[in-house]
C-alpha cells in the first residue's frame, strides 16, 4: 500500500503506448474472460498480459505476484462455496459437504476468470496513469461534474493518505495500537482528525482554485497517438484470444 | 466486501450495472446542480470522496486476524446523504479496483449497488429514524447496519448468480452469508463504534461543519454541548 500502483503507471516501459489502446486491450480481455465457458481463455489472457507486464512494462515480478495474491484469497473462499453447492454426482464427500465433478469445474472456472480479470485490471492500472484515463473519460462524453469530481478526489487521495500515515505512525509510537481497546479509540481519533483536516483543506482548495480563475473545467492533455507497431501487436493478441474463445465455445457445444 | 473481477457471470454483471445506473445518474445530476448553484461544494465533495477512500484503506483491528477494513459508506451517508454518497462510492470503488485490485470493472455495478446504494440508504434511514433518541447510538446503528446491509446484499448477489443444486438461491444465500459472517459481523460492530467515537470528536472540534451539512440541528448541538461540559 505504501507504493500505490499509480507510481508504476508513470514510469513503466509501456508508458509511451496510446492509453486508448491499453484501455481497449484491458476491456477486451475482461469481457473475453467472463464470456469463456472454460478456464483456457482466462488463463491464456493472464499469461499474455502478465508476460507483457513483466517483460515489456518491466514491472518487478515479485511485486506482481504479491499483488495478484490479494484478490485470489477472496476468490478461493467464494469459489469453494460455489463448488460445494453445485449439483451433480458426489466425487468426494466429508460429512454434509460433497464435491461433485461439475462443482469442481465451476469452482476452477471462476478462479481462472478471477486470475484473468485481475491480470487485465493490473494491465490497465500498472501501465496507464489516471490523468490519461480522465482524458479518455471526458472524450467519451461523461458528465463534466463527474470527471471533475473524480480528478479532485484522485488528487486528494494522495494528500490524505500521507496525512493518515503520519498520524498513524505518531499514534503507534505512543502505543496507540497496543490493545484492541486502544486501537479502536486510536482508529476513531485518526478518522476524525482526517475528516477535519480534509474539510479544512477543501475550504483552502476552494480559495486557491477561485484565485486561479477555476471555471469548473480543468484542461487535460492527450498527447499519445497510436503507433502502427503497437496496433499490429494488439491486433494479433485480440485476434488470437477471439479465435481461442470461439474454438472453446464450439468445442463445448459439439 | 467486494466481489472480485471475473466472479459474476453473464447476465448478472450487466443486471447490477443496470440496477445501479439510475441511482448514480440521479446523484450525478444533483451534484451538477449543486456545483452550479454553490461553487464551493465541488472541492468539499472531492475531499469527502478522498476521505472515504482513505478510510476504507485503513486496516482495522479484527477478531479473526484477517485484514478487515471499514467501508466508510455509513458515515458518508450520514454526512452527505445517500445520493451523493452513491456517486462518491462509485468513484472510490473505481479507484479501489484500479489501485488496489479490490473489486473489479465488470463487477463494479454489483459493488456499487451493495456498497454505494444499499449500505448508504439503510444507514441514512436508520440515522434519520433514531437521531431523536440518542445521537451517538444513531451513528453507531447507522454505520453498523449499513455494513450489514452491504454484506447481506453481496451475499444475495453471489447467491442469485450461483444458486445451489437442491435448495436454490436460499440455501446458497445461507452458505455465502455464513462464510462471510465470520469477518463481516464483528467488523460491522467495530465500524459502528469507531463511527460513533469519530462523531464525538468532530462535534468537539468542529461542530459547525455538522451544522452546515445539516446533519444535526442547532437544538441537538446545544443539548449535546451542554452535556459534554
Amino acid at each position: 500500500m505504501h507504493r500505490l500502483l499509480d507510481d508504476y503507471a508513470h514510469e513503466n516501459g509501456l508508458r509511451g503506448v496510446s492509453p486508448k489502446l491499453k484501455l481497449a486491450i484491458g476491456a477486451f480481455s475482461i469481457i473475453a474472460c467472463i464470456a469463456s465457458p472454460t478456464p483456457a481463455v482466462p488463463l491464456a489472457v493472464s499469461a499474455c498480459l502478465s508476460a507483457a507486464l513483466i517483460a515489456l512494462a518491466r514491472i518487478p515480478w515479485r511485486l506482481y505476484i504479491g499483488l495478484t495474491a490479494i484478490p485470489l484469497s477472496f476468490a478461493l473462499l467464494s469459489a469453494s462455496v460455489v463448488a460445494l453447492l453445485s449439483p451433480g454426482e458426489a466425487l468426494v464427500s466429508i460429512g454434509a459437504l460433497r464435491l461433485s465433478r461439475e462443482g469442481m469445474w465451476l469452482g476452477l472456472l471462476l478462479l481462472s476468470r478471477t486470475i484473468g480479470g485481475t491480470s487485465s485490471l493490473f494491465f490497465i492500472a500498472l501501465t496507464t496513469p489516471m490523468t490519461e484515463i480522465f482524458a479518455i473519460l471526458r472524450s467519451m462524453g461523461l458528465p463534466e461534474s463527474l470527471v471533475e469530481l473524480s480528478m479532485l478526489i484522485y488528487r486528494y487521495i494522495f494528500v490524505l493518505l500521507e496525512e493518515a500515515m503520519m498520524v498513524r505512525s505518531a499514534q503507534e509510537m505512543r502505543m496507540g495500537y497496543s490493545s484492541i481497546r486502544s486501537s479502536i479509540s486510536s482508529s476513531a481519533m485518526l478518522a476524525s482528525v482526517l475528516f477535519i483536516r480534509a474539510w479544512e483543506r477543501g475550504e483552502r482548495l476552494m480559495v486557491a482554485m477561485d484565485s486561479r480563475c477555476y471555471s469548473g473545467r480543468m484542461p487535460l492533455v492527450e498527447s499519445h497517438s497510436v503507433r502502427p507497431g503497437h496496433l499490429a501487436v494488439s491486433f494479433i493478441y485480440i485476434l488470437s484470444i477471439t479465435a481461442l474463445l470461439l474454438a472453446v465455445i464450439r468445442g463445448g457445444s459439439a | 466486501m467486494h466481489i472480485m473481477e471475473g466472479f459474476l457471470p453473464h447476465p448478472w454483471w450487466e443486471i447490477w450495472f443496470a440496477a445501479s445506473l439510475p441511482f448514480v445518474a440521479y446523484g450525478v445530476s444533483r451534484i451538477g446542480r449543486m456545483a452550479r448553484e454553490q461553487r464551493e461544494t465541488l472541492p468539499l465533495l472531492a475531499v469527502a470522496g478522498a476521505f472515504i477512500f482513505v478510510l476504507s484503506s485503513l486496516k482495522l483491528p479484527s477478531v479473526t486476524g484477517s485484514c478487515s477494513h471499514p467501508t466508510g459508506t455509513g458515515i458518508g451517508a450520514i454526512l452527505f446523504g445517500p445520493w451523493i454518497t452513491s456517486v462518491l462510492s462509485t468513484i472510490v470503488l473505481l479507484y479501489q479496483a484500479l489501485f488496489l485490485a479490490h473489486g473489479g470493472l465488470s463487477t463494479l455495478g454489483a459493488n456499487v449497488f451493495s456498497m454505494g446504494i444499499a449500505g448508504p440508504v439503510v444507514g441514512y434511514l436508520v440515522y434519520r429514524a433514531t437521531q431523536r433518541f440518542n445521537l451517538y447510538l444513531a451513528v453507531f446503528l447507522a454505520a453498523a447496519l449499513a455494513d450489514l446491509a452491504t454484506y447481506v446484499v453481496t451475499s444475495l448477489q453471489l447467491a442469485l448468480a450461483f444458486p445451489a443444486a437442491d435448495g436454490g438461491v436460499l440455501l446458497s444465500l445461507k452458505a455465502f452469508a455464513a462464510v462471510f459472517a465470520i469477518t463481516q459481523v464483528p467488523l460491522a460492530g467495530i465500524e459502528g463504534v469507531i463511527s460513533a467515537l469519530m462523531f464525538k470528536y468532530i462535534l468537539q472540534a468542529r461542530s459547525e461543519v455538522l451544522l452546515r451539512l445539516n446533519v444535526i440541528s442547532k437544538m441537538d448541538l446545544a443539548r449535546l454541548q451542554g452535556g459534554m461540559t
